[in-house]
């Protein structure tokens, strides 16, 4: 819905460029200053942009590369993107969420969709995070800008540089950035050192863009990520190494007549490779490496189309990719033969649908927006043999349709604001739920299996919400439902026995009847004074399964409220953000009751020019009162980072 | 600044060219093991105007199951002996001298479509310095018995999924497991096939060597075997996995189940052998617990097999 009007103001700024100059000066239209920062701090990672959005929590094993869970639900389903390109993380136990390729600098915008509207780049239950690249426009006169951005945290060391620049002018579009982060192990509310929380990335993308006509232009890009060393203290295991090479090549067509606008064509690749070892960790009774690798090939072509006050998207995604896992078990002397198995026995998932969104201006104040998807999914398990172990008749491929269709009213009245919405939409098993073999899970210690014969996940959704806005003020509220047929967890099985020395038993992906989610959370914001602003947001959820247990991974009730003042050149902001209990936990998942807890953050800036360049200075402090906790989804009830002051600098030019 | 960011670029994909390779499962699976499918001629030998030739899978005679393949020609006529009565009979001497055989099919079949006289033989040994072996055979053609016997090298059998095992039942028989298939295991399923021998005790005097009433070997026939894998090594703390079948008799009188191996590596086959009537012959159960740093469980019977 945000999205969509988004795409309409940007189609409105191109019809009048187009009547004021006769010329398309900008072929891409979507430039937007950079957006990923919060409130609380101005240099952030892309996992601490993300958590501050109402409807986004996070799975943590570790300092790094967090699991971001969309309406409570994981990654399996949501769909996250990177400008509509599929990436799948090559670690099986989930140490590579998409947005741990990027970087905050390589970034314009993080586009969350709730629910079936997410379905346009391809099928999903909880909605869609698109991770939106940095491109600038076009422009008649040469121009050069940039950023830099330094700073230093001192609970973990860790050490931050990011740079990026970019060149324009009427024909050519570079656009560049690296980034280097590197930090020790942090420490918790008690002062305590948490070892193997240390990590160290570099991030570099490139885009090049070059205008092949007045209304068309070619754009190639490509991003390196590489991470190495990177602790994760809840698991058994660390990342030794790796990295992501993420390209993609595009061709758009703008269309001065007819009701298409915009032909946007994009071919991607993208090649994964995620190497885990315990090459650290001298107490584990076995030495194991699980090297994972994931490539990806995919097109992805979109129509925006208008005529009068509909305008609407189409786009047809196909993608390829191929999953490899292997663990090899080194036997207590070295001398005898290794063991060998593959956690992912070369997967191939093949998928093309068409999708369509379309957006109804009824009139000023009433919009509707409807749309829909059907997709192909095949999935191809060259080493059947593994899934047969389990399942002796698993069929070594299986093609799925995952249809989906999704509606939403919203209206003004006065000062009010509604919405009412409803969505239906099938995916399919991931990789690890279908293909998954003795994939060790430390947070319930079970290995788990998968089943290649899973029936689609069937997600019914509605949802919700009402606003009210004032001058001063406003408050939102929403609220959606979800209703999933066929809902994919691990059980307890009966036959086999652990393979990891850690795990207490094995446990298969099997399908429950149903199980429900509902997620709530209110917003508000007010004005104190001109210069003072408060904003508050509360979200709660709960989770059932179809004996009316509880779901493992539901936020309990939390809050967030933050108080923002500036004056002159120094802005200040003090934030209190925390969960309560965790009561409806959920022991047969391996949860446990989680106490509340509760963060107090501080934060100042100041801005000031060397020679003309705009430059930011800022200082402040996570948990100020070096509170010990862990939340509800931290991995194993690993201790949360105590103090943590930080200080960044950044410059534009 | 442009040339920079690709001169960068380029760096990172020759840097990302070069991984950890990926592993070749092929020849993972076969470091240890070899499957040889070929039968070739393992000894040949001259008796009167015969010709006598033993094919054995890759031309070797080695220690367990080994089946046999033996052609006779006539030299004068170069045409193959058929339908001859074939004894077949190894013999095993020891530093002492003394004699003894092992399970064997004494009287060989013959396969009117190959032209080849079939059988097995399992040795219990290898030849050395102090065991020899020799193939005692008497064929007739028409009405006279030729004898011949041959010196032959049992050489040692690396694949330890070709495993055997010698035991004295419950019943004071003394029996043989030999494991037949498969060669070269997979991850997953495979039809595990063994064959299993009992020692017949002579009942008369032994009379001029050699006397095949001595030498008296038979197939134990709708016995049970309970299957039970586990992995020896301490960290996997006595692994097993799902959906294994207990090897039943099949008509070739080979028994025949389902192992599944969930990863390669050293691998127990605990077994528990139980007679037509249900009675344990000899085997015990074995703990099913997780163990972590404890060696896997191993029955009173059991062969340990590694691919």
């Amino acid at each position: 819905m945000l999205f969509l009007s988004t795409f309409v103001n940007a189609q409105v700024v191109e019809k009048k460029k187009d009547s004021l100059g006769g010329v398309l000066d900008e072929v891409v239209i979507i430039t937007k200053k950079n957006k990923i920062k919060t409130d609380l701090k101005m240099a952030v990672s892309v996992d601490e942009f993300l958590a501050s959005s109402a409807n986004i929590s996070f799975i943590k094993r570790g300092a790094y590369a967090w699991e971001p869970l969309l309406n409570n639900m994981s990654t399996e389903r949501s769909m996250i993107t990177i400008d509509g390109m599929h990436v799948f993380g090559a670690c099986t136990d989930k140490m590579d969420p998409i947005t741990s390729y990027v970087d905050s600098n390589n970034l314009s915008d993080i586009e969350i969709k709730s629910g079936q509207e997410g379905g346009l780049h391809g099928a999903t239950v909880a909605g869609s995070i698109d991770l939106k690249r940095k491109s600038t426009p076009f422009d008649f006169a040469k121009k050069w800008s940039g950023g830099y951005q330094t700073g230093f945290e001192l609970n973990n060391n860790q050490f931050f540089n990011l740079a990026n620049a970019s060149f324009s002018d009427d024909k050519l579009v570079v656009d560049a950035s690296i980034s280097n982060r590197k930090a020790s192990n942090y420490f918790d509310g008690n002062n305590e050192e948490v070892k193997n929380s240390q990590f160290e990335k570099l991030n570099a993308s490139l885009g090049v863009a070059y205008k092949t006509t007045d209304l068309s232009s070619v754009r190639v890009d490509a991003i390196f990520d590489r991470a190495k060393d990177v602790g994760f203290p809840a698991l058994p295991m660390d990342l030794s190494l790796s990295r992501a090479l993420i390209t993609s090549i595009a061709y758009k067509q703008f269309f001065e007549k007819g009701i298409v606008k915009v032909w946007d064509t994009k071919l991607y690749f993208n090649a994964i490779e995620h190497y885990m070892d315990d090459t650290n960790r001298p107490e584990n009774l076995v030495h194991m490496d699980m090297p994972g690798w994931s490539t990806t090939y995919g097109l992805l072509s979109k129509i925006n189309l208008q005529k009068g006050n509909l305008s609407s998207e189409v786009q047809l995604n196909a993608y390829n990719n191929l999953s490899i896992a292997e663990m090899r078990m080194y036997p207590q002397d070295r001398s005898e033969r290794t063991m060998f198995a593959f956690s992912w026995p070369w997967v191939t998932t093949t998928y093309a649908g068409l999708s369509i969104n379309n957006l109804w201006d009824i009139s000023d104040t009433s919009q509707l927006n409807f749309g829909g998807s059907l997709g192909v999914n095949y999935n191809f398990s060259k080493y059947v043999e593994f899934n047969r172990i389990f399942h002796p008749n698993a069929s070594q491929e299986k093609i799925r349709f995952l249809p989906s269709v999704h509606a939403g009213y919203n209206f003004d009245v006065y000062n009010f604001n509604f919405s009412f919405g409803s969505g239906y939409g099938h995916r399919a098993p991931s990789v690890s739920e279908g293909y998954g073999y003795y994939i060790y899970n430390s947070f319930d210690r079970f290995d788990y299996i998968g089943n290649p014969d899973l029936k689609n996940e069937i997600s019914y959704e509605v949802n919700a919400s009402a606003g009210y806005k004032t001058k001063k003020g406003s408050i939102h509220a929403k609220v959606n439902y979800f209703y999933i047929d066929n809902y994919i967890i691990g059980r307890i099985l009966s036959l086999g026995s652990p393979m990891n020395y850690q795990s207490v038993g094995v446990k298969g992906y099997t399908s429950l009847d149903y199980a429900t989610l509902f997620n709530f959370s209110i917003n508000a914001k007010y004005t104190l004074l001109q210069k003072l602003h408060w904003q508050g947001t509360l979200t709660y959820a709960r989770g059932l399964d179809d004996t009316k247990m509880n779901l493992p991974f539901i936020r309990p009730l939390s809050y967030q409220s933050s108080l923002h003042f500036s004056h002159k050149k120094f802005g200040f902001l003090t934030s209190l953000n925390g969960d309560f209990e965790h009561i409806n936990y959920s022991p047969l998942y391996g949860e446990d009751e989680t106490p509340s807890f509760k963060n107090f953050n501080v934060s100042a800036d100041y801005t000031f020019y060397i020679k003309d360049y705009k430059t930011v200075f800022q200082v402040g402090a996570e948990n100020l009162l070096n509170e010990f906790y862990s939340t509800y989804a931290d991995w194993g009830n690993i201790p949360r980072m105590g103090r943590n002051i930080f200080t960044s600098l950044k410059i534009n030019f | 600044m442009k040339y920079l960011h690709f001169t960068l670029l380029t760096i990172c994909i020759v840097m990302a060219s070069c991984t950890i390779e990926k592993t070749d499962y092929g020849a993972e699976l076969g470091i240890e093991t070899t499957e040889f499918i070929e039968f070739n001629e393992a000894i040949t030998t001259n008796s009167g105007d015969y010709n006598i030739s033993i094919a054995a899978l890759n031309g070797t005679f080695y220690k367990g199951y080994n089946e046999i393949r033996l052609k006779i020609t006539n030299s004068n006529t170069n045409e193959l002996l058929e339908n001859s009565e074939i004894t077949f009979l190894p013999i095993l001497t020891d530093a002492n001298g003394n004699k003894s055989s092992s399970p064997h099919q004494y009287n060989l079949t013959y396969n009117a479509t190959e032209g080849y006289y079939s059988g097995f033989a399992v040795f219990t040994s290898e030849t050395s310095t102090t065991i020899s072996w020799q193939l005692y055979i008497n064929f007739t053609d028409g009405n006279k018995t030729h004898a011949v016997n041959e010196t032959i090298i049992v050489e040692e059998q690396t694949n330890k999924n070709l495993n055997i095992t010698a035991f004295t039942g419950n019943d004071n028989a003394q029996y043989f497991i030999a494991l037949v298939a498969p060669q070269s295991p997979n991850i997953g399923q495979n039809n595990l096939i063994a064959g299993i021998y009992r020692y017949n005790k002579p009942t008369n005097v032994a009379g001029v060597f050699p006397d095949a009433t001595q030498f008296s070997y038979s197939i134990v026939d709708n016995y049970t075997l309970l299957l039970d894998p586990r992995m020896p090594e301490p960290s996997m703390g006595n692994h097993s996995s799902p959906n294994n079948q207990d090897l039943t008799q099949q008509t070739n009188g080979l028994y025949q189940g389902v192992v599944n191996y969930t990863m390669t590596g050293n691998w127990t086959l605990n077994f528990i052998l139980k007679n037509e009537q249900g009675q344990t012959i000899k085997g015990t159960e074995v703990s099913t617990a997780f163990t972590p740093g404890i060696v896997g469980a191993k029955g009173e019977l059991f062969i340990d097999i590694l691919f």
